[in-house]
This record gives structure tokens, sequence and C-alpha cells, in this order.
């Protein structure tokens, strides 16, 4: 004979019982797939909006999305750590444009060319960043590229090379001083500070004078005389001809974005997302003062834009990769690339969006000024082994543009200490 | 006596030493696995080629390769010369500084308690936030400091982005945080001296400066070299307050020895050379801690007992 309330325990365990396993069986019947990916800001707000759609166009497949930490460094941490695991969660990756390569060689990402993706509408250099020996690995979700922000008050039109970006610094600040209030102290200002972003803004002064980092045979090349001359440039920009800041050797994107918001610049290096803050008027003394243009060339060298930006990957040890495809297919297209230009300000990789009404009315660069500096984009060195190359060669620039060596024994230093990893590298690979 | 039957008294005391390891079992078995146990793993680690993010290089035992290009590299060289200074550097300024704070401590007569516990608040604060504080004030354009150094210049130097100007920051911040610490174990030092000695001394017109040399320094010479013993180990360290404020930076001129094992390991998730540093800088700090207990420790304790 049971106790009345040992009765009325045991019927509650029960119910609760029926109620977890029967919750159990409802979920089972709809598959969940795993997303993982940045939810900053507004692009959270994007993303919900199109899994929401996405799901019902997709019955019985549910999406769910995995917070990551939103600095990359911590991101690829993590990353790094579940794929080492061989979990199968999340299906689908969001991976910094950089990280392809590696995730491919480590083979934690599936090769995706038998889905037939759309690569003849991306724009070359998006999808040569995500290939690895031949096969493309992930698919480009929205592209970074590095921009010249320069202000329509201050001059007629953009500089045709990087001398003329020199002398029109002087004329102007000549011409305004370069009192905090009303001067442009600052000049051009870009991310100097010893992180990844370094790496970026001299791949683009390198690109101007016509070097590279790795050649197409994948051999460093850092060492070229367009190389020291880049550096060189960049160094007497802020010590000889004075303008670019020494602060800027510790400034990130955001101290550039505040110095040229604030007037105090008549150029800025930045990313696209800025635009939509510095033509904020409530927040910017420059609104409606703001052009972009690709960041110019020397003679002997072209605009070179470095891409960056969020590529999407399918786990390899994914269990259900075809559905992660379709999630894929899904966010690439056209509708959805352009609400994430309208809300989140991030430039689409499809090609054909640039000639639409569609895009010209959803991004607030003009369209065809986003498109050439598109166009003007290179790629970071594809290579797995890319961020150990990449704090090689920052601690070199840094060592360089304060001074503590001349640029050619920087970048020599550089290439050696590179070629020995990239050595090595090779050496055990498979 | 037949083989095997001992005599009560020895069997009791057998008891006893077995009832004493079970007892102390669990505290040996926590220090073994919270001490040990990870030093162990580090030192075995240190022996295989182990990098996170080069799966395909699997993980081989590769014997002391890891040490030899640790040897190899100039950078880790360097932060050994940089962790140097900065030990030197920053437990000079707070030696000094803790002594001058510690005599004015002994000296005053009122509200003694009050001042002790306001000059004790720097050391109550978290390191990474006296690291972001400074940082603030050092920083260019806007910091305090470059204010008054440069004016309204704004597009002059950056400490920064100095790799002399860098360290000035750095090892204030420290000298900041840490003097209250020192100063707190030199007016304990100081309050041990007999006064009778400064009445004699006084009486034979010595100057106040005599007194100091002759009576204060040689009896606080105990207290000095705990504190600098402490300092030192403290300062060798050093990670959180350069992480915060210059990263390593400019290029790798403010880099201490910790900060380069950290990025190595946890940031370039090189595990094989990153414990083969850990186990670099665990033996440098012991052998320097060594060393200096037994060139003056021992001395310290006998004059203490004099």
């Amino acid at each position: 004979m049971l106790h009345p309330f040992l009765r009325i325990a045991g019927a509650a365990a029960l119910a609760a019982a029926e109620l977890v396993f029967g919750a159990a069986c409802a979920r089972a019947t709809d598959r969940v797939l795993t997303m993982s990916g940045s939810q900053v800001g507004r692009e959270g707000e994007v993303i919900a909006r199109q899994l929401e759609r996405f799901r019902q166009a997709h019955p019985g497949l549910r999406v769910e999305l995995r917070a990551t930490p939103d600095a990359a460094d911590q991101r690829h941490q993590l990353y790094v750590q579940w794929l080492n695991a061989r979990t199968s969660e999340p299906d689908v990756l969001q991976l910094d444009v950089v990280w392809t390569p590696e995730f491919a060689a480590a083979g934690w990402i599936a090769p995706l060319d038998r889905y037939d993706p759309p690569v003849a509408d991306l724009f070359p250099a998006t999808t040569a960043a995500n290939r690895w020996r031949g096969a493309l690995f992930a698919l480009p979700w929205f592209a970074d590229v590095g921009m010249l922000y320069w202000r329509t008050d201050l001059m007629a039109a953009p500089p045709a090379d990087l001398d003329a970006l020199v002398r029109i610094v002087k004329d102007v600040q000549q011409a305004r001083g370069v009192d905090a209030d009303g001067g442009v102290p600052f000049g051009f200002v870009w991310q100097g500070a010893r992180y990844e972003g370094l790496v970026t803004v001299f791949l683009e002064h390198l690109g101007a004078f016509g070097g590279a980092i790795l050649d197409d045979g994948g051999r460093v090349v850092v060492d070229s005389e367009a190389a020291v001359r880049a550096l060189t440039f960049m160094r007497d920009s802020i010590y000889t001809d004075g303008v670019v800041p020494q602060s800027a050797l510790t400034w990130q994107e955001e101290q550039t974005r505040f110095a040229f918001q604030n007037g105090q610049a008549a150029f800025m290096r930045n990313w696209p997302y800025a635009y939509a803050l510095v033509e904020d008027d409530t927040t910017s003394k420059v609104a409606g003062r703001v052009g972009v243009a690709p960041v110019p060339g020397q003679p002997g060298g072209r605009p070179t834009a470095a891409l960056g930006g969020s590529t999407l990957a399918i786990n390899a040890y994914s269990d259900q990769p075809d559905e992660a495809y379709a999630l894929i297919a899904f966010l690439l297209q056209p509708d959805q690339m352009i609400e994430r230009a309208a809300i989140a300000g991030q430039f689409p990789p499809r090609v054909s969006l640039y000639d639409t009404p569609e895009l010209a009315a959803a991004l607030r660069v003009p369209t065809d000024e986003a498109r050439r500096i598109i166009e003007a984009a290179v790629p970071r060195p594809v290579s797995p082994v890319y961020s150990q190359l990449s704090e090689l060669l920052q601690v070199s620039l840094h060592r360089a543009l304060t001074r503590q060596q001349e640029p050619r024994a920087a970048l020599d230093d550089a290439a050696t200490a590179m070629r020995a990893l990239l050595a090595r590298v090779q050496l055990e690979a498979p | 006596m037949s083989g095997g039957a001992l005599d009560p008294a020895t069997r009791l005391a057998a008891r006893e030493r077995r009832a004493a390891w079970l007892m102390a079992s669990p505290a040996l078995a926590v220090i073994g696995l919270v001490a040990l146990f990870p030093i162990g793993w580090t030192l075995w680690e240190s022996f295989h080629l182990h990098d996170l993010r080069m799966p395909w290089r699997g993980r081989p035992l590769i014997g002391l390769a890891n040490y030899v290009e640790i040897a190899a590299t100039p950078r880790f060289w360097s932060t050994l010369g940089h962790t140097a200074f900065f030990v030197a550097a920053s437990v000079t300024l707070e030696l000094a500084a803790g002594l001058l704070l510690a005599m004015v401590l002994d000296r005053m007569t009122r509200a003694r308690g009050l001042l002790r516990m306001a000059v004790l608040l720097p050391w109550a604060i978290p390191t990474v936030v006296v690291a972001l504080v400074w940082r603030f004030l050092f920083e260019s354009p806007g910091g305090l400091v470059p204010g008054l150094v440069w004016g309204d210049d704004l597009a002059q130097a950056a400490f920064f982005a100095d790799p002399v100007l860098a360290w000035i920051p750095i090892v204030l911040a420290d000298a900041w945080k840490t003097t209250p610490f020192v100063a707190l174990l030199l007016l304990a030092g100081l309050q041990t001296i007999d006064r009778s000695l400064y009445e004699a001394a006084e009486v034979d017109g010595a100057s106040a400066w005599r007194q100091f040399v002759d009576i204060t320094l040689p009896l606080l010479r105990p207290a000095l070299l705990v504190a600098a013993l402490f300092r030192g180990l403290d300062a060798f360290r050093v990670f959180d307050l350069v992480y915060v404020m210059t990263g390593g930076g400019p290029g790798t001129a403010t880099e201490p020895i910790a900060l380069y094992t950290f990025s190595t390991l946890l940031q370039n998730l090189q595990f094989g050379l990153g414990s083969a540093l850990a186990v670099v800088v665990f033996a440098l700090a012991f052998v320097c801690a060594l060393v200096v207990i037994r060139a003056f420790g021992a001395r310290a304790f006998l004059e203490r007992s004099a």
C-alpha cells in the first residue's frame, strides 16, 4: 500500500517522463541543421529573418544558430577545438576568408564542387581565396574590401596615385592647418597597430607598387624591390612626409573611423562597414562629404583592395551535408544578399547584382564604385598556415614602421622566417 | 625475537605512520593532480611536434627539437632580455619608492591605520584594470600624458608606437600597483628596528643620512631581500600588464617571455613548442629563486636571528 503522496509523486514523474520523451519524438521528426557565425548587431537581425524564410521553404528542417564569440581569433580557436574533436555540429560554418585553406588542408571542411555552385557569377578573387589544391571549399557570403574614403569638400577628385595622395594631404594641411578643430592634423589614416589589419593595409600598398606576398607558385616574394619600396613609402609617409600620424601605429579600424568622422583626416583606409557610420549626420561631422574609391596605385603597380569577408563552408564531419549545402545555396540567393546589403551594408559577391536597381537601392555605397573596388580586390596569401605567415609579417612590418629596422632588413627577416615555415609544412604534408 | 612478530611499540609506530600517510593522502593527491601532473604533462608535450592547426603533421615524438628551435629563435632571446629589463627596472623603482613610503608611514603618528589602507588601495585593484587605466592615460591622441608632453600637436609622437617610450607606461603602471605591497613589507621591517639605536646615534651626533645608511639599511636588509625576491619572481612572470597595454609591441619591443609563450601556445596553437617554452620559463624561475635563496636567504635568516 503506497502512501498517497508517493502515488501522486509517481504519477507526476510518469507524466513528466511522457512530456520529455514526447517532446523528443516530436523533435526527432524535425531534422535540425546547425549553423555558427557572427550575429553582431544588425547581422543577427538579418540572419534570424532569413533562417525563418528557409524553414518555411523546407518543411521538416529546422536551423539552429550556434552562438560563437564575436572576436575572430576566439571564434577561430573555438572552431579548431571543435573540429579537432570531430564534432558533427555545426553543419554549416561561417569562416573568415583567410581560414578556408587551413580548414581545407586539415580535412575539416567538405569540397563543394559536386554541388555545382554558381561560381561563374562570383567575383573571381572571392572564389580564388576559397580554393585549395584546385577544389572549392567554401563560398563567399559577403565581400569585405579595403577602400579609400576621401573628403569631397577638400578635393575635387580622389588621387590618381599615392604620390598625388601625399601632395593633396600637404596642400590641404597648408590650407586648413593642423589644429584639432577645423584643421586636418591626421591627413591620411590607416590601421597600423600590430595585428591582421596592418597586413591588409600593407597588401594594398604592396599592390600599388606592383609587389606581392606570395607569387602564383606559392613562393615567398615579400622581400622584392617593389615590397621594399612599398614599405619605405609607408614609413616615410609617417616620418618624412608627415601625412600619416605616428599614433596610427597603435590604431585599429575604429580609431581611424573616429579620426575621420571628426573631420581630422582627409583620407581613411577602411572596410565598407564604416560607410554608413561616417555618413550618419547624428554622429559624423563629415556626413554628406565622403566619397569612396579604390586605394590608388603607383606607376608600375595597380590599385589594390585587400579582400576580406566571410565565407560559408560545410563541416566535413556533418551527417547531413546535402541539407547543409541547401542552406548555403539559399543564403547565397540574390534576395538574401540584397537584404544583407540593405541592413548590414555588406557587399554581395555576385557580379550580376551590381547591374540591378535592387542592389543600387539597397546599398548605400554607389554600386559602380563598389564594383570597381571589388574588381581591384586581391586575396591575402592562400595558405593553410596563413595565420602564422601573417604573424611573422605583422612583427616585421611593425618593426620597420616604428623604425626599429630598415624596411629591407625587416622584409628579409620576414621572408626568411616565412620560407622556413612553408618548407617545414610542405616537407611533412601528405 | 621470532621473525614476523613485532613488539607492540613498533607496531604502534607503523600503524601511526600508516594513519599519517592516509590522512595526508587527500592533500598529496590534490597536489599531485593540480601541480605535479600538469608539470609532467607539459614536459611530455614539449618533446612532441603538436600543432593543432596542422593535424596532418600528426603528433610525433621529436625529442629535444622544440628546445633546439627555441634556442635558435632570436625572438626568444629578445623576450628574455625584455623580461630581465622589466624585472630590473620595476623592482628597483618599487624598492626605492616602497622604502620612501614605508619610512613616511613609520614616522606618522596620527591616522596611520587610515593612511595605510589608502596606500594599499592600488594593490587591491585587478592588474587588467590598472593596465587599462594606464593605457588610457598614455594613449594617442586623447591621453592625458601625451597631451601634457606634446601639447595640442595631435600628429606628434605616440608612446605606444615607440620601442623605448612604450616601456615608460608599463614600468610606471607596475610600480604604481605594487609599491604599496613593498612598502608594507618594509614597514614591518622598520618596526622591528630597536628605537634605542637611533637615540644612541642621536647622542653621538650622527646625521639623519648616517643613521639611514648605518642603521636603517643594514637592519632592513632581510625585509628588503624578501621584498626583492617576491617582486622579482612576480615581475619575471609579467603578462597581463603588457598584454593589455602594448600587446608586446611596437614590433616585439616590449614582449616578455610569458607573453611570447602565451601567443605560441594559445594563439598559434603550437602545443609542443609552446609547452617547451613553458618548461623553459618554469626552469628559469626555479633556478633564479634557488640562486637568490641560496645566496641571500640563509644570511638573511642568520642576521635576523642574531
